[in-house]
């Protein structure tokens, strides 16, 4: 009974971070209309978790390491080749895992924990990893207060942005470098192919319920400690995989609301 | 004299080796109201942007009271097609207006910039419009916001790329009567040639050169008119001096 208390607290301590995460990453994806390039970051990102494992270094950081080199690739190559940027996408996201699955197969053992860094599991999370979140939430946090209103500005218009001199491509690039850094803290609680999916729906929901992009962040959050909570829930009354309940949980919310919404 | 507040000097510019403009020049004066039509593709977007200093020409030069347009960007006022808006994110009017005072230095707004932004609304009606979703806003609501963010820095030329490609013939006569009222350089660019009727000082007819007309309204209210837009883009080309 006490190390499930202790699995769940950790567990609830780790949604809150998620939580704080999918509000700001997710709300800046959503409003940049950045989920696809979240999502090749995401899967690509896999092959530094290969790449970790055959060179014998902390996952954490071979992951974090590929996926920022995997963002600034993706920013530039926004820039530079726009026009077929939808096959570039799909091409990197698919290298990336390939690597993974080479790298991984090269190294001499069985990897029993490579399914969780697909799938994750928000109660095994290390102690490691929660201090991590904390500090990719900080720099969210931080990037957010600095550059609110230059970020909205190239949400809604990028042309009239540039016209007023702001850094398009600074705010761009750096919007794809905290996507990388928020992929990879959700890793082992929710996993590279799950994260996205529980990355937009709580700023969908906060999106269509809300008129300024504050409180689009403020309701995300709560959605997501929401969903993630209730799905936790329904994983240890039904005996079931953690990640699995909460992102099918949140598919019925986002269900609702699309319905309702559209 | 009226002084020089645009002066194009020998411009063009290619895209990819193809040339899209070619060796234009022209001189544009303070508080005149220029019209920019021609056919798609015939370069009149690429010319706004050239102004705007977000392209760079390949021969010739540009000047905005003597600066170069990337020097100039705090003269402008910009109002762009609304094709390149993200209509489904949560932004209230206000806050789309207030943009307009952004610059690489200015990430905050401070009491002057609320109380440009109140001004504004108050001259151009929209005061009630601040507190709704731009989203929610229809397409002539909308415009006049644009307008708004484009004129709350006090520019002295505003640029317009078809401003009222997207709304009904109501709101396009309201935003005609707006912009007449407005004492500033203005330059339209647009397909819709009704503008030629709402007081334009020239008409720049651009198709890869630059024909400048000087008396359109004249001509128009000859013909009482009745025109379809082939006849008038050429009878402008003849019309005109190039």
């Amino acid at each position: 009974m006490l190390e499930a208390i202790s699995l769940l607290s950790n567990a609830l301590i780790a949604g809150v971070l998620l939580s704080i995460a999918i509000a700001i990453v997710g709300s800046l994806m959503l409003v940049t209309r950045s989920n696809y390039l979240a999502a090749s970051i995401a899967h690509g990102s896999y092959g530094g978790v290969g790449l970790a494992l055959y060179f014998g270094i902390s996952i954490l950081l071979g992951a974090t390491l590929f996926a920022l080199a995997l963002a600034l690739l993706l920013a530039f190559l926004t820039y530079k080749e726009s026009k077929r940027l939808d096959i570039l996408i799909g091409v990197l996201w698919a290298v990336g895992m390939s690597v993974g699955i080479i790298f991984a197969d090269l190294t001499p053992g069985y990897h029993t924990d490579l399914l969780s860094f697909l799938f994750g599991n928000i109660l095994m999370v290390p102690k490691s990893d929660i201090v991590f979140m904390l500090f990719v939430d900080i720099v969210a946090g931080l990037f957010l207060f600095i550059y609110y209103h230059h970020i909205l500005a190239v949400a809604y218009d990028k042309e009239f942005a540039l016209t007023r001199g702001i850094n398009v491509r600074l705010i761009h690039t750096l919007t794809l470098l905290l996507i990388a850094l928020t992929v990879v803290m959700s890793i082992r609680s929710i996993g590279l192919i799950l994260v996205i999916a529980l990355f937009s729906i709580p700023p969908y929901i906060g999106e269509k319920l809300t008129n300024s992009f504050t409180k689009m962040i403020v309701v995300s959050g709560f959605v997501a400690f929401g969903i993630i909570t209730i799905g936790l829930l329904l994983a240890y009354l039904f005996d079931i995989s953690a990640t699995a309940a909460i992102i099918l949980f949140g598919a019925l919310v986002f269900g609702v609301v699309f319905f309702k919404y559209k | 004299m009226q002084s020089v507040a645009i002066a194009i000097e020998g411009l063009s510019f290619a895209y990819d080796k193809e040339y899209v403009l070619e060796n234009i020049s022209a001189k544009i004066y303070e508080n005149e109201y220029i019209a920019i039509i021609g056919p798609n593709g015939g370069g009149k977007t690429t010319l706004l942007k050239l102004l705007l200093g977000l392209l760079e020409p390949t021969k010739g030069s540009i000047e905005i009271f003597g600066k170069p347009p990337q020097k100039a960007r705090h003269l402008i006022g910009y109002l762009p097609q609304h094709i390149n808006f993200n209509l489904d994110i949560p932004l209230l009017a206000r806050e789309v207006i207030l943009q307009g005072r952004l610059t690489l230095k200015k990430r905050r707004f401070n009491e002057e910039d609320i109380l440009a932004l109140q001004d504004i609304a108050r001259s151009l009606h929209i005061e009630h419009l601040l507190e709704k979703k731009i989203g929610s806003l229809s397409g002539g609501e909308r415009q006049r916001v644009l307008l708004a963010r484009a004129l709350v820095t006090n520019p002295k030329i505003l640029l317009l790329d078809e401003p009222t490609a997207a709304v009904d013939i109501a709101a396009q006569k309201e935003i005609y009567a707006l912009l007449k009222e407005l004492a500033l350089t203005k330059i339209v660019v647009s397909h819709d040639i009704n503008i030629l009727l709402e007081g334009v000082s020239r008409v720049f007819y651009i198709n890869r050169k630059l024909f400048i007309h000087d008396n359109v309204k004249l001509e128009i209210e000859a013909k009482d008119g009745h025109f379809c837009e082939m006849e008038l883009f050429e009878e402008l080309r003849r019309g005109c001096h190039a």
